[in-house]
């Protein structure tokens, strides 16, 4: 099978989840991802035996490369000189401090693209703020907006943001790419993490523009529209929830009929979709009588057999197990060299004549120097085991 | 059009089928230059009438949802159920490069509107079906919405505290993200066709792809068979937490410069026991986190979250204020890098400033072309002038409801 991105080389110099994230799907594709580390720099998130740098390095190669001598960035741009996509996401003062900034490197590689991810972007008086996808929730208003009606907030707990910074950096490098294929320039792009979570946020903003109304959380309610009920309710089992959502009368018609017409339902209060929504919190509760007779999986399917949208809340485990997923394959395995084994998810982009590849698990630290020193930038072997010895390929 | 260089999609024609779950790839598109053509029913999109509107009036030519996810487009109605419809969507399909769809699978090939249908007669094109569960597995059938998606995606079991129910993080997350994944494929196709010539057919799951989009979840599972549940607002690996100030809620990280912290505290005198030297190792201060959660919220109330923040960010702390979309809209570093992009509604004889690019490229900026199309807005530019019905039979078309 061909690969879309067969033939394009990106120099990775990202860490941590949004920029590993990034260059990850664009190795999946087939691009050619050279990962830089140094043990002279390496943190946790970068401990190439950890399952979370597995996870999101796959299917790149590594090499070993310390910026903080000369000659390192002097290999660095040998490097760019035989790329076409450079991507990092540190602050934004490191690549400048290195030498190693868009206007030093398109005199390298005149049609370069180079994208860097940072938390406030490039310019502006924040843009040293230090910043991990957590800051970027609160900063955006989705943290404020995530909780309950009346309970302080709660936010997602994880580092959503980076996700969303992650794609959007694929979608410009794709965007930029097409501009080179039409006029040969390649481009510079300043990729501002809170700006990319922020364009998700499009309706609450602009119904602070133009109807001067602030958003408030909605909990599990929907948003901008009603549906009643709707929501996660507790299904029979430790912490068992199934999400249920019914928007029209047909809907709660067919609700109506698989919970078997109790007395409730045919109440003046639930007449209309309307009346259930005005009373959404009474209807919860005798919903959740319902569903806690059963096992979330049977209130899941009850539903959906009646054209009812409901689904099981998933749990990690839940997930590893789902029919769905296995049967389009979603979860993969490779072999690792020391890990033996190394599971990853794959890819929720299904190209029908460019599937996404999974080659191999992540690289070691330096595992791929000699195939980028040697092969690629054609070092002897000499050259190598000098410029290991004086740290600089270390 | 004519602009120097031109923008990337330029001349890259869309054709936009979707509902809200492939809407907002389509806006990402036509914010790129391509000519997305909204295609909606007589009448006008069902989203239309989804709100807020403006002045809170509902009417399907002011709701804010359908403006904010329509920007850049042109809009035509046509009627996908009868055969005159079908026929002119098939004459629009062949000037296409793209389709973006949403329809349950199944659908377009009984209209003889499927992808391996189509491909005989258009191969360069490239069809992108966002799905509640994709076009294959035992669940394609079944139904799917932001909340569903949420739930069997993975997400929803993570968020919330150990007394709530699972919570659905705010808007509708899981339709944009299954719209990014999306777009990324619509340019992965495109990308392979400079080199192949010929289109293909990417088939997204809102489901998986929200299950790409949870960090630790599989992580965790897959690696450590650690299954992460929702612990409040501290984060899965206990990294960050919010606590209450005077004014509001801010983002802390618990245990970053530890030395730094403590000093901070001491310095106003509310350090507590945490001044002992016990307290600096990180298993200890792991295993007593509540204690560390206490003492740290002592401290917090006593400030504002503008003290906390700009205080902690110039000492590195990777600090936030938890902000309502107000403070967003104000906040002074977005007004400085001009993040706000004015939309002019001539209808309405207003501008308005909408959320702009999502990231700046040099040479080839974003740029919101026109606000959304009112319904029907272009059909005698298209069907008139590109597909040469005359205003006659336009009109004609109109009556008999099939535009």
């Amino acid at each position: 099978m061909e690969k879309a991105l067969q033939g394009l080389r990106i120099i990775d110099f990202t860490w941590v989840l949004a920029g590993p994230f990034a260059t990850r799907i664009l190795a999946d594709y087939g691009a050619e991802v050279i990962k830089v580390q140094s043990e002279v720099t390496m943190g946790a998130t970068q401990h190439n035996l950890s399952g979370y740098f597995n996870t999101w390095n796959r299917n790149k190669l590594g090499i070993a490369l310390n910026l903080s001598q000369p000659q390192g960035i002097e290999v660095a741009k040998r490097l760019v000189q035989i790329s076409d996509v450079v991507v990092e996401n540190f602050s934004p003062r490191v690549m400048r401090n290195w030498g190693l900034d868009y206007h030093t490197l398109r005199k390298i590689k005149p049609d370069l693209i180079m994208l860097s991810l940072s938390g406030m972007g490039q310019t502006g008086p924040w843009r040293d703020y230090i910043a991990f996808g957590a800051t970027i929730q609160a900063l955006s208003g989705l943290t404020y907006l995530t909780t309950f009606p009346g309970r302080p907030p709660l936010g997602l707990g994880y580092s959503y943001a980076d996700h969303i910074a992650g794609l959007m950096a694929v979608l410009a490098i794709l965007q930029a790419l097409e501009y080179r294929q039409k006029t040969g320039e390649g481009q510079y792009i300043d990729l501002s993490e809170l700006e990319a979570m922020s364009t998700l946020l499009g309706t609450a903003i602009l119904d602070y523009v133009v109807n001067h109304r602030v958003a408030s959380p909605l909990g599990n309610r929907p948003a901008h529209r009603i549906a009643a009920p709707h929501g996660a309710y507790r299904c029979k089992g430790e912490d068992r929830w199934c999400a249920i959502a019914v928007f029209t009368e047909e809907e709660w018609e067919s609700f109506c009929r698989v919970l078997g017409y109790p007395s409730w339902t045919k109440e003046e209060r639930f007449a209309t979709l309307l009346d259930r929504w005005q009373n959404i919190d009474q209807l919860d509760l005798l919903v959740e009588e319902w569903a806690k007779e059963h096992s979330a999986e049977e209130v899941m399917t009850l539903l959906q057999e009646v054209g009812i949208v409901a689904g099981v809340v998933q749990d990690a485990a839940d997930l590893s197990q789902d029919p769905q997923l296995k049967a389009r394959a979603f979860f993969v395995e490779l072999d690792h060299h020391i890990l033996v084994k190394a599971s990853f998810d794959g890819s929720p982009i299904k190209l029908s004549d460019t599937p996404a590849h999974f080659q191999q698990a992540a690289p070691l630290l330096g595992q791929h120097n000699d195939y980028v020193y040697h092969h690629l930038l054609g070092m002897t072997q000499e050259e190598i085991e000098r410029y290991t010895k004086e740290g600089v390929l270390i | 059009m004519s602009l120097l260089g031109g923008s990337d999609l330029q001349g890259l024609r869309v054709l936009d089928l979707a509902d809200e779950k492939g809407i907002f790839c389509a806006k990402l598109l036509a914010d790129m230059g391509a000519d997305v053509i909204k295609v909606e029913p007589p009448g006008g999109d069902p989203t239309r009438n989804i709100g807020p509107f403006v002045g809170d009036e509902p009417h399907p030519e002011r709701g804010l949802y359908f403006w904010y996810h329509n920007t850049s487009k042109r809009g035509i109605t046509l009627n996908l159920e009868s055969g005159e419809g079908q026929e002119i969507l098939r004459r629009l399909i062949g000037t296409a490069d793209v389709i973006v769809e949403t329809f349950p699978p199944g659908y377009l090939k009984e209209l003889s509107l499927d992808y391996e249908a189509l491909k005989e007669f258009n191969p360069r094109l490239i069809m992108t079906s966002i799905t509640s569960f994709g076009q294959t597995g035992p669940y394609r059938d079944y139904k799917s919405c932001d909340l569903v998606a949420s739930a069997l995606g993975g997400q929803m079991y993570v968020c919330g505290d150990s007394d709530t129910p699972p919570l659905k993080p705010y808007g509708e997350q899981a339709y944009q993200v299954a719209s990014l994944f999306g777009a990324i494929g619509t340019l992965l196709a495109l990308y392979y066709r400079h080199f192949s010539g010929k289109g293909q057919q990417v088939d997204i799951s809102m489901q998986e792809c929200i299950a790409a989009a949870i960090e630790p979840v599989n992580v965790r599972y897959l690696y450590d068979q650690v299954v992460v549940r929702r612990q409040g607002s501290l984060q899965w690996n206990n990294a960050f937490r919010l606590f209450p100030c005077r004014d509001g809620y801010i983002l802390l990280s618990l245990f970053q410069q530890w030395d730094t912290l403590i000093e901070w505290l001491d310095s106003e005198g509310l350090a507590a026991d945490l001044k002992e030297e016990r307290w600096r190792h990180p298993e200890f201060q792991l295993k007593e986190k509540e204690h560390v959660i206490q003492v740290l919220e002592q401290w917090t109330r006593r400030h504002t979250r503008a003290e906390l923040m700009e205080q902690g960010q110039l000492m590195h702390f990777p600090w936030a204020a938890v902000n309502s979309i107000k403070e967003l809209w104000d906040n002074p570093q977005l007004l400085e890098r001009g993040f706000f992009a004015e939309v002019a509604h001539p209808e309405q004889e207003a501008s308005f400033k909408y959320p702009g690019a999502p990231y700046k490229l040099s040479r080839s900026p974003w740029q919101v072309s026109r606000r959304a199309p009112l319904i029907g807005e272009h059909n005698q530019q298209i069907l008139g002038e590109e597909l040469g019905f005359s205003s006659d039979e336009i009109a004609d078309l109109a009556l008999r409801g099939v535009i």
